[in-house]
């Protein structure tokens, strides 16, 4: 069980984010947007992150991870770059939907208390 | 610490993220109070998974020392993670509000 925990974490993220994509703009049914938002810092995350791999600045515990790799890196650690955005981007939709409801209540309440 | 493998990229990620949107992406998404709140959001959970990625009883993630300055808080987090965390998910957010907004004028359509 053990050497699923760093898949099983991701698998938490992206579970409790989840229903953000239905309280906000949505991320997940923007895929072409989701793609070239994501495709290029992803590029910059894995050189940096094979760099360190190589040079010994960090390494992952075999006990905790699944045995599948990609190149240089564990398979987890693949899925953290594309995973932790998401959520990023999840949070900021709902964010921004949120106050933009709150600024139309608001508005529509000032409107209301003029007449 | 001697090599700075990790805090001197982490701090130069920022920096070039920073620049990233001061001279050529111009979103004004540091200006957004729901950029701030989110990355607020964002914090409070990177601390829970970060905290359970490099736990020193129980670690995933395993830090060479030489490569960073050493300082761990909360928890047994290096800080470093903190820009790191900053920098991917900064980057993104940017990227993804920049195809949101309109083309500036000199651009067609």
């Amino acid at each position: 069980m053990d050497k699923w925990q760093y898949l099983l974490l991701l698998g938490g993220c992206l579970l409790i984010t989840l229903p953000l994509e239905f309280l906000g703009g949505g991320v997940y049914r923007q895929p072409r947007r989701l793609f070239r938002s994501l495709a290029p810092v992803l590029a910059v995350f894995l050189v940096w992150d094979a760099i360190a791999i190589v040079a010994d600045v960090w390494h992952y515990n075999p006990r905790y991870v699944s045995g599948i790799n990609v190149p240089f890196m564990p398979l987890e650690e693949f899925l953290f770059f594309i995973v932790i955005p998401i959520c990023g981007l999840l949070t900021y939709t709902t964010v921004s939907a949120s106050l933009r409801r709150l600024r139309q209540l608001r508005d529509k309440a000032a409107q209301r208390s003029r007449r | 610490m001697t090599g700075l493998g990790y805090t001197l990229p982490a701090v130069l990620s920022v920096i070039v993220v920073c620049v990233l949107e001061s001279k050529v992406l111009r979103t004004g998404l540091f200006r957004k109070p729901a950029y701030w709140i989110s990355m607020a959001i964002v914090l409070g959970f990177q601390v829970l998974v970060d905290g359970w990625l490099t736990k020193l009883s129980a670690p995933i993630v395993l830090y060479n020392e030489r490569h960073h300055s050493g300082l761990r808080f909360p928890w047994d987090i290096p800080v470093e993670d903190f820009l790191f965390g900053w920098s991917l998910v900064t980057a993104v957010l940017l990227l993804w509000v920049k195809q949101g907004q309109p083309r500036q004028n000199g651009s067609k359509r």
